[in-house]
């Protein structure tokens, strides 16, 4: 039993992430028609602002101020500075070709992918960045029953990211950002016609997006340890899997998919094969596309962003 | 296919680059060694290239490589009165590199010899020019075991153990010293972990110990399925892994989850810097030469000129000496050293102790004879000692 429940939770951690990855790969969809390819390597570079601010206040083994406080700081950072990022990848990389055929943004996003990885490379090298976690937040905090045991980074990575998919949920059904959000969705055209600053919204939803990108690279930092310019690719192909068996354009159908993965990938590992474990779970994703061409909750437009 | 040459284009200034700047290094290099052939036969004059990843992602490694190459030489010159002089070629661990700097070294003939280069691959594309040229080479680092194994490289010898050495070697001192009833082994679907999975686990089968075999992917940064698999019953979990990062991630994921299986790692995963398990075993082609009492000496000098090191200097130490010995045996034997003669005279090395602990000598094929992995467990402070096994 405990075996089952330690799967169940090693899938709902890399699971949250991967939602997070996809609830911005799903919201840029639903406003732009757009995959936004280079969704994945902002959570990389997230990744890398939550160390360099772990560094900053003295690095894992040497904190000059108390571990939550580094911990809101690593946060907040990443979320700004990836929300700013995405608003300026926006601005300048895809609203010129937003009226231009669908394949150019496209390419384009491919372009911010390459760049921003290979900026990274360039500026911070090749090196493997390790946040040693354990160096701070110690293992034999959290839950620890008999063999199984959760530790508190899991907890809080799991909690956290359930927080932020409920406010995430919060705004765009209850606000007026929210509301206008939709409209676009929906119909940009008549969305400005009716008075609503169609660029405006559509940078905030940028914004939105790539902070939680971020918001999931400091968790992954945390969690898996490890940091190089290339994390950002296989954790946005797996997000943009979610967010397409989910059903692209739904958010619930975003989270839905996440979650959905990542316990694929736990139990697959778990109790057939870890040497099988991609072609497992690709292969219970592709019979979900056969039996639901559409995704899981794409065909609903109850929640349509 | 897009995808990759957009790839190709955004690397490309990044390549030109390091092309220059490696470029500019190899040309002021050779000019300063070209000094003083004029009196070969009284004088003893002879230049030796030295092929070691100087710059790049690995430069740490190749500095100590050329270090340990230079203090070989000065040592030997002091001992023999002879005149050898380095010159350097930075080959970056990149096959095509190393192809470009041995051209460089083949139509040169005052070089009689070449110590290097560092990695297999580089030895597998410079292999048909060394051997066309009739230009000796003598690797510290290269473990590769077709290299000799198929004698197209004849003159090609290494003074480090080959790969088909280190999976039984492992195995054995696996079975024999920590003595588990089950073991866990993953590979990381490379050609270099799944090689030595497959020798290391006849050899534990054959002991009567089970074998769970996973398989992780290299990009893999989350271990903690692995982790909860590890039963009660394995005491060993075998990583044979180029990433040490990937392993640490792994001893943290086994520490979360109150396992107590230690980690045995091949010597991909020798890294005093990013794996520090305390408690887990590595293997290492080099020795640890701090820990060898007749090289006391030796390591006075080479901490003193260019502070720690670690396993990667010694074996070219090593290699520079066969160099030089075979370069003061023919001036000794009255011949102005060429390639063919110093060639000659490293066939017939014969030095009963080394640098490395052990007798160095090679066999037909350019192997080192009674080459052996070395196993080092981390301490509590994850600190790498040498420990003897069977």
């Amino acid at each position: 039993m405990h075996f089952f429940l330690q799967q169940v939770v090693n899938g709902l951690t890399t699971g949250s992430l991967y939602a997070l990855i996809a609830l911005g790969y799903s919201m840029v969809y639903g406003v732009l028609k757009l995959l936004n390819f280079a969704h994945g390597d902002l959570y990389m570079l997230g990744a890398f602002v939550g160390y360099f601010v772990l560094q900053w206040f003295g690095g894992a083994d040497g904190l000059s101020i108390p571990v939550p406080l580094v911990l809101l700081f690593m946060f907040t950072a990443a979320a700004f500075s990836m929300g700013g990022l995405g608003m300026a990848i926006e601005r300048f990389a895809y609203r010129p070709l937003r009226d231009a055929p669908r394949i150019a943004p496209l390419i384009t996003a491919l372009g911010v992918s390459f760049f921003l990885e290979n900026a990274v490379l360039l500026l911070f090298g090749a090196q493997t960045r390790i946040y040693n976690t354990p160096e701070f937040i110690s293992f034999k905090t959290g839950i620890h029953i008999g063999a199984f045991s959760i530790d508190i980074v899991r907890i809080m990575v799991i909690v956290l990211s359930l927080a932020l998919m409920f406010a995430l949920r919060e705004i765009v059904n209850r606000t007026t950002l929210g509301k206008s959000m939709r409209a676009v969705a929906i119909d940009r055209e008549a969305a400005e016609m009716l008075g609503i600053n169609v660029d405006r919204t559509i940078a905030l939803t940028f914004f939105l997006g790539s902070a939680l990108a971020g918001i999931a690279g400091v968790m992954a930092g945390l969690v898996f340890n490890q940091v190089y310019n290339l994390i950002g690719f296989v954790a946005g192909l797996k997000a943009f899997t979610a967010a397409v068996v989910g059903g692209i354009g739904s958010l619930p159908g975003a989270v839905l998919g996440g979650l959905l993965i990542g316990l694929a990938e736990s139990f697959a590992a778990g109790y057939i094969s870890s040497t099988y474990q991609n072609l497992i779970v690709f292969g219970v994703l592709i019979v979900v596309m056969l039996v639901r061409p559409s995704g899981l909750l794409g065909h609903a437009k109850i929640e349509k962003v | 296919m897009r995808t990759r040459k957009l790839a190709m284009l955004l690397l490309l200034p990044v390549l030109a680059l390091v092309v220059a700047a490696c470029g500019s290094s190899n040309k002021s290099n050779t000019s300063t060694g070209g000094a003083g052939t004029a009196a070969a036969k009284t004088d003893c004059t002879a230049q030796v290239a030295v092929e070691a990843p100087i710059t790049g992602p690995v430069a740490q490694l190749g500095g100590e490589q050329l270090h340990f190459a230079q203090l070989a030489a000065d040592e030997d010159n002091a001992a023999n009165g002879t005149k050898i002089t380095i010159v350097q070629g930075d080959t970056q661990l990149e096959p095509k590199q190393a192809t470009t700097v041995t051209r460089q070294f083949v139509s040169n003939n005052k070089i009689v010899a070449i110590v290097g280069p560092a990695g297999s691959q580089e030895v597998s594309a410079i292999g048909s020019a060394i051997t066309r040229a009739g230009l000796p080479a003598i690797s510290g680092s290269a473990t590769n075991t077709d290299l000799t194994q198929k004698g197209s490289f004849p003159t090609f010898f290494r003074v480090v153990a080959r790969d088909d050495v280190q999976g039984p070697q492992d195995a054995n001192y696996i079975a024999n010293t920590l003595k588990p009833k089950k073991v866990m082994l993953v590979d990381d679907q490379t050609s270099y972990s799944t090689g030595l999975a497959d020798a290391i686990i006849p050899v534990l089968k054959g002991k009567g110990i089970a074998v769970d075999r996973e398989s992780v992917n290299q990009k893999q940064t989350d271990f903690s399925t692995l982790a909860s698999k590890v039963d009660a019953q394995t005491s060993v979990v075998i990583l044979p892994w180029q990433v040490a990062a990937n392993a640490q991630q792994f001893g943290q994921n086994l520490a979360e989850q109150n396992k107590k299986a230690v980690i045995f790692g091949t010597d991909g995963l020798f890294s005093p810097d990013q794996f520090k398990i305390p408690g887990s075993y590595v293997s290492a082609f080099g020795p640890d030469i701090t820990g060898i009492a007749s090289d006391a000496d030796i390591v006075q000098k080479a901490k003193s000129k260019f502070g720690s090191f670690g396993t990667f200097g010694p074996p070219v130490y090593a290699a520079m000496h066969v160099v030089d010995e075979a370069i003061s045996s023919v001036c000794k034997a009255g011949q102005t050293p060429s390639r063919s003669n110093v060639l000659a005279a490293i066939k017939k090395t014969d030095q009963p102790e080394s640098i490395l602990g052990q007798p160095i000598k090679f066999d037909a094929k350019g192997d080192l004879v009674g080459a052996k992995f070395f196993q080092f467990k981390l301490d509590a402070k994850g600190k790498y000692q040498l420990v003897t096994g069977s």
